[in-house]
């Protein structure tokens, strides 16, 4: 066993604490507590040490299950590309685990919370690890059921309902996307990506290969929320508790959606090179989500409504940038997402302190809550600060690029669609501003306290990451983006290094 | 290379630098234990740095970084005022951040064109379509930070509910400056100004001029109306650049000195009258110029200067605009001639109603008879700052007026000697409106010569008449012009914001929220069948 048996740690660990969790937490005080830290802890700790790797072997890490070859055995797969959503994936879900420690204790179960966590955390790894696009459903399919639990979580009325319509939304995504991985199958007789990608280059495809590339765009679709496969998430999101929205909106979406579909189209179906209709779409798509995501997300006033409306219109971002197909315009989508998940999570951590102090989070009973609680009110600028593009803050530097991308491939029309998005998140978060923060303090809010401190610190640490995640685009941290975009843009280099077994 | 300094540049440093420091001196009067100070100098110290480097780099990702966040320094020194400065804040934002989305586009289509970061290596002209957008989305920005129509809504709101000294600081001096500058250095480095653009300009000058004046003939709040004469004056300046000649933009430039000078005083002026008599609005206002004697003489010379009467520096700048327009008219042919011709009369017009418009101000706070709500309350002029500052800037609108021969324009950009085709002999004239005032004051001083004024209680029915029932206020000075034909449907719809580009963008907006949300029922059966019509939408695109 090399060094790759990291990657099956990355899926075990989370996989194990779900399992310790669920049998002890029920009986042991803190145990779960401790459990969660720790193996968050060690997960954040060993994806950043995949970065380290993943630099002194200058290439990609293949793990083979069992020590079979790629084409017969299952594979997991470390790339620039990987190695970059894990590392945001661990980042965020550290943080949020950080948070939930004392922002749970409002509800009852706080072991089956850690539990459903843990699973959804494996799912995600999972699913950014594997070479296999079957392991890709199932794990898939491991994050959805435990986020369709979290998202019920409350168990009122309107959980259960948000979380009913998520889970018949998100099933029948999972079936397109079965459904075309079995075809892909018949057609290739592979799972494995790489070895299909190959197959795909020699072989006519006629229709499949489109065929197929609709289910997965309306399958992953509907995971990433792209308009018009949004519906489930303005109710979803919201409903969970705040540091399960976060984890929803932050990283669920992108994971499943952004980087399966990312994955799929461009490291297997080759769309940068050869097929480039699908970026057309992708493009199309994209521009569509940001602005129907921003116009809905501009009128709503329960605030965590309004939050995840934003996703659906930011994800617009991530997919017109990466679809353009250009270097710059991939680089753009893929540092969004990563600027995305950082200050989406954050926006809904306060979402949550506000909620947790004060009770409410509807904008109309909302005020003045700036004096009470600085620290919610500072991270929340920043984090408004950033999804608005307003520099210096990280999401001023990849809107800039995308628009930038926009400008260069001479989309000029989309980049106008961009910067409307842009103007009109910028005006509903200084709605949001103006009436949680800002304005005349209520006489029952007056009681108000700020959040415990272990809430406040992981809404600090995500705020000055707001704010240093401009540095990523200058040279001494560039690597981490560019690797992942060379995976992207590298189209077929992808399959010709998992099968030459990596180096 | 991040920074260039150039002659247009270090005048822009320059400026921002002084006004930084006059303000700097007057808030320590000013913010005298209010509660939020240190943030607010906090926020001010990294305004003007900002400002500073904005001024002075080249590189327009630096640039667009730096004029961006100073929307955001802008918007918490506004919140400073607490809860009725909110929307005002949210507003600014809004308008000054949208501008600055677009204008990130339109960086990125210049250079996308032009392959330069570098503004001095940039040249383009507006021969394809893509050029023409570019420079229009930068432009937006410029209008937005500058305060020029269609663009100015945000001026007289955060005239009105920023604190004193900011509103001098940002949308009067330092925000007039930048947004002069860029569109400077748009329309005379990166592009090539070509005649139709010149003529749209000089259109859209004489109209910011106009409209902007008369609102501001009709406010009732000290700040606000100063806000729209704010508006009013960046008319001015575009018309100068418009001319493109040598003089109009030297004229240009110089009245954006002067128009910082004399209206950050006039800000700072209002700003000791809010603080002392704890009102700005109008009709509360009155005869304070007995309290208050060194306001009342820095806003007076200030008043006089924006009303463009000689000998001050507002009369100056707007003498070379004018000759600068002048030239124009000349160049461009009878046709297009008689616009710029027209412009040329709206913006004497303009100026006509702006000294009208001070009149009304100057009456309503420092003349008149002091309001019996103010009678009891201790009106005094304290703090060294709150009293220096405004002096000091308006004896600089005295100077730079009289001395304004003396400045070498021809280093400011201009790059050639000017020749003024019109004779104003500054000096002779200063002499001889000094001798005037003198020999007037003798003959008030002499009381033989002067006409005795009875002065007695006005009476109603044997009672001494409330004070507050027979004083005249200034604010009813204009009143009627509201009722005026054609005027009056004018005047309802800009009250009610139809020609605020902000309140429309809302507007907008929300109608299409409405539909959208009118999908959004929250039934699963027609999410799904989105989802449906979604799929065979990518199948009628993609398997064909």
């Amino acid at each position: 066993m090399g060094k790759e048996f990291i990657l099956s740690l990355m899926v075990i660990i989370p996989l194990g604490t779900a399992f310790v969790i669920s049998l002890f937490g029920k009986y042991l005080r803190n145990f779960c507590d401790k459990a969660i830290m720790v193996s968050s802890f060690l997960l954040l700790a060993l994806s950043l040490y995949c970065r380290f790797l993943l630099t002194n072997t200058a290439g990609t890490l293949v793990y083979k299950v069992g020590g079979w070859n790629p084409p017969f055995g299952i594979c997991m797969v470390l790339d620039g590309l990987s190695c970059f959503m894990l590392v945001t994936v661990n980042i965020v879900a550290f943080l949020i685990a950080l948070y939930s420690l004392k922002y749970m204790e409002q509800y009852t179960d706080k072991p089956k919370f850690f539990t459903l966590f843990s699973l959804m955390v494996c799912g995600m790894n999972g699913v950014i690890l594997t070479g296999d696009i079957f392991n890709l459903f199932v794990f898939v399919e491991i994050a959805s059921i435990a986020s369709y639990a979290l998202v019920a979580f409350g168990t009122e009325a309107e959980e259960l309902e948000a979380s009913f319509k998520y889970a018949i939304m998100g099933s029948i995504a999972s079936i397109f996307i079965f459904i075309g991985i079995a075809l892909l199958y018949g057609f290739t007789s592979t799972l494995n990506m790489a070895d299909m990608a190959k197959i795909l280059t020699v072989k006519d495809s006629f229709r499949l290969v489109p065929f197929v590339a609709v289910l997965f765009l309306m399958g992953f679709g509907i995971k990433a929320a792209l308009v018009p496969f949004h519906a489930w998430l303005a109710d979803a999101h919201p409903s969970a508790p705040a540091s399960i929205s976060a984890m929803l909106s932050g990283l669920l979406i992108k994971t499943l959606g952004v980087y399966s579909l990312v994955r799929i189209f461009f490291n297997v179906f080759n769309a940068g090179q050869v097929h480039t209709v699908y970026l057309k779409v992708f493009m199309f798509l994209g521009a569509l989500s940001i602005i129907v995501g921003v116009i809905l997300a501009i009128s709503q006033w329960d605030l965590k409504r309004l939050l995840a409306y934003h996703s659906v219109s930011q994800v617009g971002y991530i997919i017109l940038g990466i679809g353009l197909g250009t270097p710059l315009g991939i680089l753009g989508g893929l540092y969004h997402l990563f600027n995305h998940s950082i200050f989406k999570s954050l926006l809904f951590l306060n979402s949550g302190a506000v909620d947790y102090s004060a009770g409410t989070r509807d904008l109309k009973e909302t005020g003045g809550l700036a004096k009470v609680m600085p620290v919610t009110y500072g991270t929340s600028l920043f984090a408004s600060m950033s999804i608005a593009g307003v520099p210096p803050f990280n999401g001023f530097f990849s809107k800039f690029l995308i628009i930038l991308a926009c400008a260069q491939a001479g989309h000029i029309g989309y980049g106008i669609c961009a910067v409307i998005g842009s103007i009109l998140t910028l005006s509903s978060f200084m709605k949001v501003q103006k009436f949680v923060f800002l304005g005349e303090l209520k006489e029952k809010f007056k009681k108000v306290k700020e959040v415990p401190f272990s809430m406040q610190i992981s809404m600090i640490i995500l705020a000055v990451v707001c704010l240093l995640g401009g540095l990523m685009f200058v040279s001494p941290l560039k690597f981490f983006l560019q690797d992942a975009v060379n995976v992207v843009t590298g189209g077929m280099s992808y399959s010709n290094a998992v099968l030459g077994g990596g180096k | 290379m991040m920074f260039k300094v150039d002659p247009l540049s270090i005048f822009i440093a320059a400026g921002v630098i002084f006004f930084s420091i006059a303000t700097f001196i007057y808030s320590f009067g000013f913010m005298r234990e209010h509660p939020r100070r240190r943030g607010y100098y906090f926020y001010l110290i990294l305004t003007s740095l900002v400002s500073l480097a904005t001024a002075l780099t080249n590189n327009l990702i630096l640039f667009a970084g730096l004029w961006g966040f100073l929307g955001l320094t802008l918007y918490l020194l506004i919140n400073i005022n607490g809860e009725i400065a909110v929307p005002a804040a949210k507003k600014t934002l809004i308008i000054i951040g949208g501008t600055d989305a677009l204008m990130l586009l339109g960086i990125a289509m210049v250079y996308s064109l032009s392959g330069s970061w570098q503004m001095d290596k940039i040249k383009l002209d507006f021969t394809t379509a893509p050029s023409i957008f570019a420079y229009i989305f930068i432009l937006c920005a410029a209008f937005a930070k500058a305060g020029a129509m269609p663009f100015h809504t945000w001026v007289p709101d955060c005239a009105q509910n920023s604190p004193g000294p900011v509103a001098a600081f940002l949308p009067a001096s330092l925000d007039k400056l930048l947004g002069i500058y860029l569109i400077v250095r748009l329309t005379f480095g990166m592009f090539k100004m070509s005649a139709g653009l010149s003529l749209i300009f000089m259109v859209l000058g004489a109209v910011t001029i106009l409209s902007a004046v008369m609102m501001a003939l009709v406010q009732h709040d000290l700040k606000r109306l100063l806000g729209y004469h704010a508006v009013s004056q960046v008319g001015y300046m575009i018309l100068g650049l418009a001319s493109a000649n040598p003089i109009g933009i030297a004229g240009a430039l110089f009245h954006m000195a002067n128009n910082a000078i004399y209206k950050s005083c006039l800000f700072f002026c209002a700003a000791n009258v809010e603080k002392k008599a704890g009102s700005q609005d109008l009709d509360k206002l009155g005869g304070l110029a007995k309290f208050m004697p060194v306001t009342y003489i820095s806003a007076l010379i200030a008043s006089l200067a924006i009303s463009g009467v000689p000998p001050f520096n507002g009369f100056f700048s707007k003498w070379m605009i004018y000759q600068g327009v002048i030239i124009k008219a000349r160049e461009v042919g009878p046709a297009a001639g008689s616009v710029v011709l027209i412009c040329l009369v709206a913006a004497m017009f303009g100026s006509a109603l702006t000294l009208a418009s001070f009149v009304k101000l100057l009456h309503a706070v420092f003349l008149g008879v002091l309001p019996s709500s103010l009678e009891n309350k201790k009106i005094e002029e304290k703090g060294m700052g709150m009293k220096i500052v405004p002096l000091f800037l308006a004896l600089l609108c005295l100077l730079s007026g009289i001395f304004a021969y003396k400045i070498p324009f021809k280093y400011l950009f201009v790059g050639a000697e000017l020749k003024y085709p019109g004779i104003w002999n500054a000096s002779l004239a200063s002499l001889l409106i000094g001798l005037g005032l003198f020999i007037g004051l003798v003959i008030f001083r002499l009381k033989q010569i002067r006409p005795v004024f009875r002065q007695e209680q006005a009476y109603v029915g044997g009672e001494p008449a409330p004070r507050d029932e027979t004083r005249v206020s200034g604010t009813q000075f204009y009143e009627t012009i509201k009722q005026f034909g054609p005027l009056k449907g004018i005047y309802l719809r800009a009250e009610a914001g139809v020609f605020d580009i902000y309140e429309q963008g809302k507007n907008l907006t929300f109608a299409i929220g409405k539909f959208l949300q009118y999908l959004h029922n929250g039934v699963l059966p027609t999410y799904l069948v989105w989802t449906l019509l979604g799929m065979l939408g990518l199948f009628l695109v993609l398997v064909r």
